[in-house]
C-alpha cells in the first residue's frame, strides 16, 4: 500500500505541491505569530532586565489605575525617603525614579521619535549600572543633557551640539554633553538630565512614584526587601529587582497581546480556507481514482486499507505544508517586525524558532490536513469493487435538495436571531453576535452547491452571449459537479465575505464619524499632541492667543471603577459646552464644576446609572475615589469616552509628569479672523514640535484617515486568504483539466482551436470565481449590515454600502479567475490530441 | 477529394523503431465509401489520423479537398478539421455536458457558423434521433451515441469523413444501423467516407476495400461482398504470407 501511495504522490507532484501550499499559508501565519511573540518577548525581557540592572529592590507607591500605555499610575512617595533608605545597613544606594516624557528636537527642527514609541527621559546617575558612557561627561544643570547613542544618531546630532528639548510645557535650550549606551530600546528615545533638573521637571511636588535600591554585595534581594520594608510608609510596597523585570515584561506582553490575537484570527481564516481546498482536492483525487481504488478493493484490499492509503497522502501533504509553512512563518515574522519598526516598535529579539513553534506548526499542518482528508477517505472506502468494471465512473451526485433545505433552515435560524437585533438596536451579547455571523457562514457554505446553478446561470449569461458554444460548455463544466465548484468557490467566498463586511463597516464608520463630528464639534480648531499628548502649558499658551475664546482639553484619566469605562475624560464645563454640542438627557453640564461626573446615555442604561448614583474605585493614582453622577449626556464620539470627570479631579488623579490632554478643542471669538488666529495658534504651539493644529474639515478627514489606515492592514491580511482561494481554483481546474483529458482531445479533434480551448477553461474559472465572489459579497453585505445595526450605539450610526468597493471586488474576482486559469489552460492547450483521446 | 502520397510514419528510434506507415499512397473520390482493413497493428488508425490532420506523417503528403496539409500551422489545421473533415472514433465521441443536439451542432458552434436547418433536419431524420435530441450522452445507448457522432461528423458538410472502427463496440443490430446510415449519406448526399473495420460484413457495405499490412497497401477490392472480402483477408493474412 505504501508503494501505491508514493506512486500517487509522485504521479501528481504539482497537485501535491498546490495542496501543500494551502496548508502552508495557514501554518505560516501561526508560526509567524509564534516567532514574533517569542521575539517580542526576548526584546522586552532584554530591555527590562537592562533597565532594572543594579536594582535589587524596587520601591513604589500604592498602585493606581492602569494607564493606556500599560503602566500603572502610582501615588507619590516623598523624595526624602531616599535618605531613609540609604541609612539602612545593607543599602548601597537608593535613587528616586525621576522619569517622564521629553521630546528631543533633531537637527532638522522636528521631533525625534519613532511612531508611537515612548520619548523617555530620566535622571543621570554617576556610575549608573544601566548605562555606559560612550562619550562626554555628566550633564550639569537645566542647560545640559546626555542622549542615548541611537537617539542621537536619529536626531542627526553629536556631542557638543545645541538643540531644544520639550518637557511638558517647557521648551529648554540645551547642549548635548554626553552620549550613552543603553542596549536595545525598541524604538524609545532617551534623554538624561542631571538629578536636580529631573526633580524640577518630574517631581516638582517633592514626590516620586518609585525608588530603585541597590544593595551591598553579598546581600540577597529577598533579604534586602525585608530590610527596606521596615522604613516604608504603609501605602508603599517593595519587590525584588527580578520580580520587577518579570512584572514589566508581563505588562508589555499583555499590552502587545492584541497583535497576536489579530494574527491568530487570520491564521484561523487561512486554515479554514485551506481546509476547504484540501477536502476538495482529496475528493477529486479520489473521484479520479475510483476505478483504481475499486480495483484494489476487488483484489482484496480492505476498506481500512483504502482509508489508510488516502490518509497517508494527507500526512505527507500535512508534513510538507507544516515544514515549509514554518519556514514561511519565519519570513512572515521578519516582515511583521519590519512593519512594527515602521510603527516605531523596534524589535531586537531576532527570529527565535522555539521547540514549541516547531511542534505547533507541524502538528497543525498535520491535523488540519488529516481531518480535512478524512471525509473523502471514508467516502473512498465505500466505493464498491464493482465500480472497477464500470466504464463511466462518476461519484453519485445527490442530496442537493437536502442541502438547500439545510441551508434555508440555517439561514432562517440566523435571520431569527438577527431580527430582534434589528429592531432593538444594540441588544445581544458579543457571543450571540458571533454565533449569528457563524450561522450565516454555515448557511452559505452548506447551501452553496444548491446555489451554483442559478448563480452561475446569471453571472455566466453575459459571457455565454459573447461566445455561444464556448460559453455554454464552460458553464456546463462549472456545473458538472456543483459540490466541487461550490467547495472551490467557498474559499473565495470566505475571503470576500470578510472583505465586503469590513468594507461595509469601514464605509459606515467613516461616514458615521464624519457626520457625527460635523454635527457635534463646534470648535474652530482642534489641537492634537500625538502619542504623548499636550501638557497644560501648551493649552495655556493657546488660551493666551488673541482671538481665542476658549480651549477645552480632553484629558485621559485611567479608571479602575466597577461600572465605569477604563478611561474617563477630564474637562472643564464651560469650555466643553463651547466646543462640543453636548445634549444633556438629564442634569446639566455645570455639575462638573461641583465635582460631579457625567455619564453617557448608553453607559447609564447598561450600568443602571442615573443622576445621584455613586461609583467608587481607583481614579488615576487616587486609590479610593468616590464619583457622583450629576448628569447624563447623549452618546457623543466627540468626547471620546462615556464618562466625563471634572478637570480638577483629573488634575489630582494624574501625577504632573503624566498630565496631558490627548486632544484640545479651540473656539474662536465671534468675528475673529479665522486664518489670522489659526496662524497665531500655529506659532504658539510651534516650539512644542509635536502639536498639530487642524481646522474642522482637516480634523474630520484625519478621523476617517485613521480608520482607513487600520483597514489597509486588514485588507493586506485578507488578501492572503484570497491568495489561498486562488490556489484552490488553480488546483481544482488543474484537476478537472486532467480529468477531462479525453474530452479536450475530442474537442480539439472536432475543431476547437487552442484559443477557444483557453477561453473555455478561463471562463470556467471566471464562473467559479464570480460564483464565490457573489456569494461572498452577499454574505459580507449581510454581515456588515447586521454588525452596523448592532454597533449603532458604539457610534456606527450611518449605514453605507460601498457599491464602488463591492463592484471592484467582483471585477477583481473575475480577474482572479482569469489568473487562476492561466496554468491549467496552458496545460490543456499543450495536450497532444491523439494521446489525449487514447487516455483512459 | 482526398489523396495520400508516399505516407511514412515512424514511431520511436533505433531498436524501438516502428514503421507504422511504410509508404502509403491512396486516393479517395467524391461520393465513395471506402473501407480499410488489415490485421491489428497494420497501421490503419495511424493512416486515418494522418489523413484527418490529427497527426503529422514523418514524410509524404496529404491533400484534403485540394489543400496540401503538410506545413500547415496548428491554427490552419484546426480550421481544416473543423470545416472540411468529419471524424468518428471507436468510442467516447461526445462531450458529456452537452445534449445530443448540442453535440451534433458542436463543429458549427465552434466555428460560429450558421446552421443549415434543412440539412440538419435531413441528418436527424436519417440517423433517426429526433426523440433523443435533448438527452445527455450518458442517457443514450452506445449505438445511439455513435449515431450522434456520425451526425456530428456530417453536420458541417465536410469534404470527407473518417471513421475509425465506428461499429467496433456495438452489437450487430446497432452496427447495421450505423453502416446503413453511412451508406445512405454516400448515396443520398454524395458524402465521401473512409472507414476502418475488422468485419467483412461491414466492409461489404463499401464501394471499395483497401487492405493494409505492415504499413503498406497490399490489396484493393472493388464492389466487395462479405465472401470476397474474407477471401482477400485470407490472402493477406500475415501468418500465411510468412510461410
Ligand atoms: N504513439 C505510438 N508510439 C509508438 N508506436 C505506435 C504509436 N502508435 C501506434 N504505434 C505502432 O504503430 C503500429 C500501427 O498502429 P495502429 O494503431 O495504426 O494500428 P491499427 O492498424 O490501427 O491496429 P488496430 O487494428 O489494433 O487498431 C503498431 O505497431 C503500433 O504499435
Ligand atoms: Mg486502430
Amino acid at each position: 500500500m505504501r508503494r501505491v501511495t508514493m506512486a500517487g504522490i509522485r504521479g501528481h507532484w504539482l497537485r501535491f505541491l498546490l495542496t501543500s501550499l494551502s496548508v502552508l499559508l495557514g501554518v505560516a501565519f501561526v508560526a509567524g505569530t509564534l516567532v514574533l511573540t517569542d521575539s517580542l518577548d526576548r526584546t522586552f525581557t532584554g530591555i527590562f532586565s537592562q533597565a532594572n540592572k543594579g536594582t535589587d529592590v524596587y520601591v513604589s507607591g500604592a498602585e493606581g489605575a492602569t494607564a493606556i500605555d500599560g503602566t500603572n499610575l502610582r501615588s507619590g512617595l516623598p523624595l526624602t525617603l531616599e535618605a531613609e533608605l540609604e541609612r539602612l545597613p545593607d543599602v548601597r544606594r537608593a535613587a528616586p525614579e525621576l522619569a517622564g516624557s521629553a521630546i528631543l528636537v533633531g537637527k532638522d527642527g522636528t521631533a525625534v521619535r519613532n511612531g508611537g514609541a515612548p520619548t523617555l527621559s530620566f535622571s543621570w546617575l554617576d556610575d549608573d549600572p544601566v548605562l555606559e558612557v560612550v562619550d562626554g561627561r555628566a550633564p550639569r544643570g537645566p542647560g545640559e543633557i546626555a542622549v542615548e547613542e541611537g537617539t542621537l544618531q536619529k536626531a542627526g546630532l553629536t556631542v557638543g551640539d545645541r538643540t531644544r528639548v520639550v518637557v511638558g510645557p517647557r521648551v529648554m535650550d540645551v547642549k548635548i554633553v554626553a552620549s550613552v549606551r543603553f542596549g536595545a530600546l525598541a524604538g524609545t528615545t532617551l534623554v538624561l538630565f542631571d538629578e536636580p533638573t529631573s526633580v524640577n521637571l518630574f517631581a516638582p511636588d517633592g514626590t516620586t512614584a518609585a525608588f530603585q535600591v541597590q544593595g551591598n554585595p553579598g546581600v540577597s534581594q529577598e533579604a534586602l526587601v525585608g530590610q527596606v520594608q521596615q522604613v516604608l510608609p504603609p501605602t508603599a510596597e517593595a519587590i525584588t529587582g527580578e520580580a520587577k523585570t518579570e512584572k514589566d515584561t508581563a505588562t508589555m506582553r499583555q499590552a502587545l497581546g492584541f497583535i497576536n490575537t489579530f494574527l491568530l484570527v487570520f491564521a484561523g481564516i487561512s486554515l479554514v480556507v485551506g481546509g476547504f481546498i484540501i477536502v476538495n482536492t482529496f475528493s477529486m483525487l479520489i473521484a479520479q481514482r475510483t476505478r483504481e481504488l475499486a480495483l484494489l478493493r476487488a483484489i482484496g484490499a480492505g476498506a481500512g486499507q483504502v482509508v489508510r492509503m488516502v490518509l497517508a497522502e494527507a500526512v505527507a501533504i500535512g508534513l510538507v505544508g507544516g515544514l515549509v509553512g514554518l519556514g514561511a512563518g519565519v519570513g512572515l515574522a521578519a516582515a511583521l517586525q519590519a512593519a512594527l519598526t515602521s510603527f516605531g516598535l523596534e524589535v531586537s529579539g531576532g527570529l527565535p524558532v522555539s521547540a514549541r513553534t516547531v511542534i505547533v506548526s507541524l502538528l497543525l499542518g498535520l491535523v488540519v490536513t488529516v481531518v480535512a482528508a478524512a471525509v473523502p477517505a471514508i467516502r473512498a472506502s465505500r466505493i464498491a469493487p464493482i465500480a472497477a468494471m464500470r466504464d463511466d465512473v462518476a461519484m453519485p451526485e445527490k442530496g442537493l435538495r437536502r442541502r438547500a433545505l439545510w441551508a434555508t433552515a440555517l439561514l432562517l435560524l440566523g435571520l431569527a436571531a438577527v431580527a430582534p437585533a434589528l429592531r432593538l438596536e444594540g441588544t445581544g451579547s458579543n457571543a450571540s453576535q458571533v454565533a449569528v455571523v457563524l450561522l450565516l457562514f454555515a448557511a452559505f457554505a452548506v447551501g452553496a452547491p444548491a446555489l451554483a446553478r442559478p448563480v452561475i446561470a446569471v453571472v455566466g449569461a453575459p459571457f455565454a452571449a459573447l461566445s455561444r458554444s464556448v460559453g455554454r460548455m464552460a458553464r456546463g463544466n462549472a456545473l458538472r459537479n456543483p459540490r466541487r465548484t461550490a467547495a472551490t468557490a467557498s474559499a473565495l467566498m470566505i475571503g470576500l465575505a470578510l472583505v465586503s463586511a469590513v468594507s461595509v463597516l469601514s464605509a459606515s464608520a467613516t461616514e458615521s464619524t464624519k457626520s457625527l463630528v460635523n454635527q457635534l464639534v463646534r470648535a474652530d480648531l482642534v489641537l492634537e499632541g500625538g502619542f504623548t499628548g499636550m501638557s497644560d502649558g501648551i493649552t495655556d499658551a493657546v488660551r493666551r492667543v488673541g482671538g481665542v475664546k476658549s480651549v477645552a482639553g480632553l484629558r485621559a484619566v485611567p479608571l479602575d471603577v466597577d461600572g465605569a469605562p477604563q478611561l474617563a475624560v477630564g474637562s472643564d464645563a464651560a469650555a466643553l459646552a463651547d466646543a462640543v454640542d453636548v445634549q444633556m438627557r438629564s442634569g446639566t453640564l455645570d455639575v462638573l464644576d461641583d465635582g460631579k461626573v457625567l455619564v453617557s446615555e448608553s453607559l447609564a442604561k447598561d450600568e443602571d446609572l442615573d443622576v445621584g448614583s455613586t461609583l467608587s474605585g481607583v481614579v488615576g493614582s487616587l486609590p479610593d475615589a468616590k464619583l457622583t453622577v450629576g448628569g447624563v449626556f447623549a452618546d457623543n464620539p466627540a468626547i471620546g469616552s462615556s464618562m466625563v470627570i471634572p478637570a480638577k479631579l483629573a488634575e489630582q488623579a494624574v501625577p504632573a509628569p503624566q498630565r496631558a490632554d490627548m486632544l484640545a478643542y479651540v473656539v474662536l471669538d465671534p468675528g475673529a479672523d479665522a486664518a489670522k488666529v489659526r496662524a497665531a495658534v500655529v506659532d504658539a504651539v510651534k516650539p512644542y514640535v509635536v502639536v498639530s493644529v487642524q481646522d474642522r474639515d482637516e480634523f474630520i478627514n484625519a478621523q476617517s484617515d485613521q480608520i482607513e489606515q487600520l483597514l489597509m492592514t486588514i485588507y493586506v491580511l485578507l488578501a492572503l486568504s484570497v491568495v489561498i482561494a486562488v490556489l484552490g481554483i488553480v488546483n481544482t481546474l488543474a484537476l478537472s483539466v486532467f480529468e477531462r483529458t479525453r474530452e479536450i482531445g475530442l474537442l480539439r479533434a472536432v475543431g476547437l482551436s487552442r484559443s477557444q480551448l483557453r477561453r473555455m477553461i478561463t471562463l470556467e474559472s471566471v464562473y467559479t470565481a464570480l460564483f464565490g465572489a457573489v456569494l461572498g459579497a452577499v454574505l459580507g453585505l449581510g454581515i456588515g449590515v447586521f454588525m452596523q445595526h448592532v454597533l449603532v450605539d458604539e457610534g456606527l450610526t450611518d449605514l453605507v454600502v460601498p457599491t464602488g468597493s463591492l463592484v471592484t471586488v467582483l471585477v477583481l474576482s473575475a480577474i482572479v479567475g482569469i489568473v487562476a486559469a492561466v496554468l491549467p489552460a496552458v496545460r490543456a492547450t499543450r495536450l497532444n490530441i491523439l494521446k489525449a483521446i487514447s487516455v483512459d | 477529394m482526398a489523396r495520400a502520397r508516399d505516407l511514412v510514419k515512424i514511431y520511436g528510434e533505433g531498436d524501438a523503431q516502428v514503421n507504422a506507415l511504410a509508404g502509403v499512397s491512396a486516393e479517395f473520390r467524391r461520393g465513395e465509401l471506402t473501407a480499410i482493413m488489415g490485421p491489428s497493428g497494420s497501421g490503419k488508425s495511424t493512416f486515418m489520423h494522418c489523413m484527418a490532420a490529427l497527426d503529422t506523417p514523418t514524410s509524404g503528403s496529404v491533400e484534403i479537398d485540394g489543400v496540401e496539409i503538410a506545413g500547415l500551422k496548428d491554427k490552419a489545421l484546426t480550421r481544416l478539421r473543423r470545416d472540411r473533415i468529419g471524424f468518428v472514433f471507436q468510442s467516447f465521441n461526445l462531450v458529456p455536458t452537452l445534449t445530443a443536439e448540442e453535440n451534433i451542432t458542436l463543429p458549427l458552434d465552434i466555428a460560429g457558423a450558421k446552421l443549415d436547418k434543412d440539412w440538419y433536419e435531413r441528418i436527424i431524420d436519417t440517423v433517426g434521433l429526433r426523440a433523443r435530441l435533448r438527452h445527455k450522452p450518458s442517457e443514450l445507448s452506445g449505438g445511439q451515441q455513435q449515431r450522434v457522432a456520425c451526425a456530428r461528423a456530417l453536420v458541417s458538410r465536410p469534404a470527407i469523413v473518417f471513421a475509425d472502427e465506428p461499429t467496433g463496440n456495438l452489437d450487430s443490430q446497432a452496427s447495421a444501423e450505423i453502416l446503413s446510415f453511412l451508406r445512405r449519406s454516400v448515396d443520398e448526399f454524395g458524402q465521401t467516407i473512409v472507414m476502418v473495420t475488422h468485419e467483412p460484413s461491414a466492409a461489404a457495405h463499401a464501394d471499395r476495400v483497401l487492405f493494409l499490412a505492415d504499413g503498406r497497401i497490399v490489396g484493393e477490392l472493388l464492389e466487395p461482398t462479405a465472401a470476397t472480402v474474407l477471401e482477400q483477408m485470407a490472402a493477406h493474412d500475415p501468418a500465411q504470407r510468412v510461410s
